[in-house]
């Protein structure tokens, strides 16, 4: 009823209301450009000058860390290492998780418990997974070699973690171990939430099985199952925690991937330009994906 | 009590001009419908009066005083949503009483008046229920009393009906015309559906891409559209447009029809097309302006059309025939008492007196 | 649709007898995935014989609680009271910051699209690229080996997540609901402290579980910026195993501690364990 006793102050009301929008979210903008963004430009100006531990070499030194790059082995058999592992790890988690979904995706008896038990090891630290998996492929006291000793019919003593044929196998078992769970989660979901009534119809109109399953659900789920592939194949790009556990990158180099190597550059040889460059190039490599990946997801919603 | 008003009102999304300078005044204690179809800016109109747009040019006046600037808390409105938006963590009864309790009602008062309201809307029983426990319905007579219970200057309604199935529909359009008549408060009320438009409205705002096409009385609107936007918007089915040309007849005039009939403007609307012989228009007949000519009489001011049924559709009260002038489809609503086949030769009489006649040009009534 | 039913010939089928199939698979299924995790709890319950003994013992004659009495008594639970504390501040803090964010990414779209892929894009740089300049800004700070330090890259770290998350959690709240509220008479505060919030509150929940299942974990940073004195529960693990010797009875007792926090938090989650682990990509 006072609508003639406007308040004074009102427009001013209005103005937070406009600028409420860039209050709110400044203080996180503020976080993200110092913990996100310094770091980068710090990175990409440190690899272009000669900093190790003996020296604090500011000095311009162009392209030579960058250059160095592509002559050093390690650091490509760093990619090889990590993309080696990608490449295994990822199919066989999407595979297994897709089975497991379509065991899980129709009525089950305490379905409800087994999915809550089953997303255990995805969301224990890869620290502790790495550490568990050593405890398994101990190869004295560890149950591993004792189970294939049943089936072998004689003791067997792999070495898993020391041997270089057996280490990639034990990293990978645990990768899979860790994140089939979180691909098992996810896909069903996407099948749980397709329409029965597009599988039902391609029923009524004499499909098979797999025909259904590739024709009709898969394409559904898929920009699902893209997402979670990339979220996946990011964090394995990355990946460190489970192998520093199970190997620290050993024996010799053989397991260590891009993280390691960029961590063994940077912390134990202080060759801090260097691993700045090395840090520089991964960037550049990822921000492609990543950048192509996030429109995908954004999409998605 | 409020009367409010529009001048000049404009509203921008980036690049898209929503509204286009409204001016608009909306009478205290009236009940007002903006109506049209999607997108002719209506609902922004709505929210800008309600404070939850801002204003991009013009202004908007309650009582005299600007309120753009004013936040929706203070403006004293209140809004019933077409998704009924109520809150899913409260109660019924908190629900309502919420904008109460707001405004630092007394406990003891809230109590009161919420019963009040849901007393009012059949809805006491529900109070104590969650808005999930409720059908579409219950939740749309919740969304109601949260708005009734206020004493507010201005009740806004934002396609309130359009999420419920046709019957409850026709209920609670009554129902809301009978509140209005109780309260006696300023209601603005916007929807797509012309129906709900004409039997609520005092008064109708017809929009079209953010521009009025027309305001008025809604039996004003429908007996005199001035242009064919409004014409053919308002009346269900709508009207049937046929090109035609005007011609000087037996010493009057007439309209000359695509099958070579020619329909006799009556005395009284001849003088005002007389400067307009040989032009050629759009002549707008509703369905309910054609009747069956039964004894083939001559009756003043109407025009006999003759033509073959192609279909036909009881709905009870009325049939719907429908048939083809020339290229066009036309649809007329007979009464009911004699079954018409297709294939059948039937003679109508058309309502001259009533028939618009268009500028095919200008798109504007002649 | 009944005679779709019966026609139907799925991979693995309704009958009685293909259920039980399927719940026998399940349950080997289930079995292989937790058997690692009951080896290192029984493993963290052995006696020091019992983890040296060949053939390995499947299930210790007691329950032997004398390793995490160790850990007590030489302080080492030290490191499970720095993560609780580092993951606790850090997720309060990152959940206040990240979903006022969050509510200004959904119902303003502020800064568009690519504001919102910029904050997410951070979450996919690997540590490892970033952690030796804020090494160097923590050096500069005398925040090595610091709580605040810690929590401060944490709240960072998970911002993003946070912020991605809460996004989806109000933008699945109608915005007419917190409209209405304003025209009840609500400021805008009051409209999110008594409608939004109320509303999102299971959504900010799950949100700040992960977040804290995330700090909790989290190892690469805290390897290289602490030291000694904030050790969190991944690093102290790592810790022992030595160059000689590898202390198996700690590293399990120390993982079962550091993971049971995690068990009850999922436990809660059960239906927004999958919207928060795809980043909001399934809604479950």
């Amino acid at each position: 009823m006072t609508a003639t006793t406007m308040r004074v102050g009102q427009r001013a009301n209005l103005f937070a209301d406009r600028n409420f929008k860039w209050l709110v979210i400044a203080p996180s903008i503020i976080v993200l450009l110092v913990v996100g963004i310094y770091p980068l430009v710090y990175t990409g100006i440190v690899s272009f000058q000669q900093i190790t531990m003996m020296e604090e070499d500011t000095s311009w030194a162009g392209f030579m860390n960058y250059a160095a790059l592509f002559s050093d082995g390690r650091l490509w058999e760093s990619f090889g290492h990590t993309f080696l592992i990608l490449a295994i790890a990822l199919p066989i988690e999407l595979v297994l998780g897709l089975l497991m979904a379509q065991l899980f995706l129709e009525k089950l008896p305490g379905k409800q418990v087994f999915i809550a038990l089953l997303i255990i090891p995805t969301v224990i630290s890869p620290i502790v997974a790495g550490s568990t998996w050593r405890l398994m492929f101990d190869n004295q006291y560890g149950p591993v070699n004792q189970i294939i000793g049943w089936f072998a019919g004689e003791p067997t003593a792999i070495l898993w973690i020391t041997r270089p044929e057996w280490v990639y196998p034990a990293i990978l078992i645990c990768e899979v171990w860790q994140w089939t769970p979180f691909m098992f989660l996810i896909l069903l979901a996407a099948l749980s939430n397709v329409d029965r009534s597009l599988i039902e119809a391609a029923e009524i109109d004499g499909a098979s099985f797999w025909k259904i399953f590739f024709r009709i659900t898969l394409p559904v789920i898929r920009p699902v199952m893209v997402i979670a592939i990339l979220i996946r194949a990011l964090d394995l790009f990355r990946i460190f925690d489970i192998i520093w556990a199970m190997t620290k990158g050993g024996p010799g180099s053989i397991t260590e991937t891009i993280s390691i190597y960029t961590y063994i550059r940077a912390f134990k040889e202080f060759e801090t330009s260097y691993a700045g460059a090395i840090a520089f190039l991964v960037i550049i490599l990822l921000s492609v994906i990543v950048i192509f990946a996030l429109k995908r997801v954004e999409i998605a919603r | 009590m409020a009367g409010l008003r529009l001048r000049g009102v404009h509203k921008f999304y980036g690049k898209v001009h929503a509204v286009r300078g409204i001016d608009l005044e909306i009478p205290d204690q009236g009940f007002t419908v903006l109506v049209g179809p999607s997108g002719c800016g209506k609902s922004t109109l709505l929210r800008m009066i309600a404070g939850l747009e801002v204003v991009d040019e013009g202004t908007v006046e309650v009582d005299g005083a600007v309120v753009n600037d004013m936040r929706p808390k203070d403006r004293d409105v209140a809004m019933v949503f077409q998704n009924y938006a109520l809150y899913p963590h409260m109660s019924v009864f908190e629900n309502i009483a919420f904008g109460l309790r707001m405004r630092k009602v007394p406990n003891a008062e809230t109590r009161e008046r919420v019963h009040r309201a849901a007393e009012m809307l059949g809805i006491p029983e529900l109070l104590e229920r969650m808005p999930r426990q409720l059908s579409g319905g219950q939740r749309q007579h919740v969304a109601m009393g949260r708005a009734l219970v206020r004493d507010a200057k201005m009740y806004l309604f934002d396609e309130p009906l359009s999420n419920l199935d046709a019957q409850l529909r026709d209920e609670m359009r009554t129902e809301i015309k009978r509140l209005h008549q109780e309260l006696r408060t300023t209601m603005i009320y916007v929807t797509h559906d012309q129906v709900e438009a004409m039997t609520l409205a005092d008064r109708i705002v017809l929009l079209r891409d953010g521009v009025i096409e027309q305001e008025g009385d809604p039996l004003e609107l429908y007996e005199r559209p001035t242009n064919r936007f409004v014409a053919g918007f308002l009346g269900s089915p709508a009207m049937n447009f046929v090109p035609a040309r005007i011609e000087a007849e037996n010493g009057g005039l007439g309209v000359r029809l695509p099958d070579q009939t020619v329909l006799a403007l009556p005395e009284g609307r001849r003088s005002a097309y007389a400067d307009q012989v040989g032009k050629t228009i759009l002549i707008g007949m509703r369905p309910e302006h054609m009747h069956r000519d039964r004894e083939g009489e001559q009756r003043d001011g109407f025009g006999r059309i003759s033509v073959t049924v192609e279909i036909v559709e009881p709905m009870g009260a009325n049939t719907l025939i429908n048939f083809h002038l020339g290229e066009t489809s036309i649809l007329a609503r007979l009464d009911a008492y004699a079954a018409e086949q297709p294939g059948q030769k039937l003679d109508l009489l058309v309502d001259m007196n009533r028939a618009v006649l268009i500028d095919p040009e200008s798109q504007r009534v002649i | 649709m009944s005679d779709a039913a019966i026609h139907r010939k799925p991979l693995f089928g309704r009958t009685r007898r293909r259920m039980t199939a399927r719940f026998a698979v399940a349950v080997l299924i289930l079995i292989i995935f937790l058997f690692p995790v009951y080896w290192l709890f029984i493993t963290s319950l052995k006696s020091a014989a019992e983890i040296f003994a060949r053939p390995p013992v499947w299930y210790p004659a007691e329950f032997n609680l004398r390793t995490f009495a160790v850990l007590f008594k030489d302080g080492d639970v030290w490191a499970i009271y720095n993560s609780l504390i580092i993951a606790s501040v850090s997720t309060v803090v990152a959940m206040v910051l990240g979903t006022a964010a969050a509510y200004s990414l959904a119902r303003f779209k502020t800064g568009g699209q690519n504001l919102a892929i910029w904050i997410i894009s951070q979450r996919m740089i690997p540590p490892i690229v970033i952690v030796f300049p804020v090494f160097l800004m923590f050096v500069w700070f005398g925040w090595i080996d610091s709580y605040v330090g810690l929590i401060l890259l944490y709240i960072a770290f998970n911002l993003p997540y946070v912020i991605w998350m809460m996004r989806g959690y109000i933008e699945d709240i109608p915005i007419e609901v917190e409209e209405s509220a304003l025209t009840d008479g609500c400021s805008r505060w009051q409209a999110l402290r008594k409608i939004v919030f109320p509303m999102a509150r299971t959504g900010i929940f799950a949100t700040a579980v992960f977040t804290f299942i995330f700090a909790w974990n989290e190892f690469v940073f805290a390897m290289i910026l602490t030291r000694t004195e904030v050790l969190t529960f991944p690093v102290l693990v790592t810790h022992y195993y030595g160059a000689q010797s590898t202390f198996w009875a700690k590293i399990a007792a120390l993982s079962v501690l550091g993971t049971l926090p995690v068990f009850f938090a999922v436990a809660t989650l059960q239906r927004f364990l999958v919207r928060g682990i795809s980043m909001g990509a399934v809604k479950g």
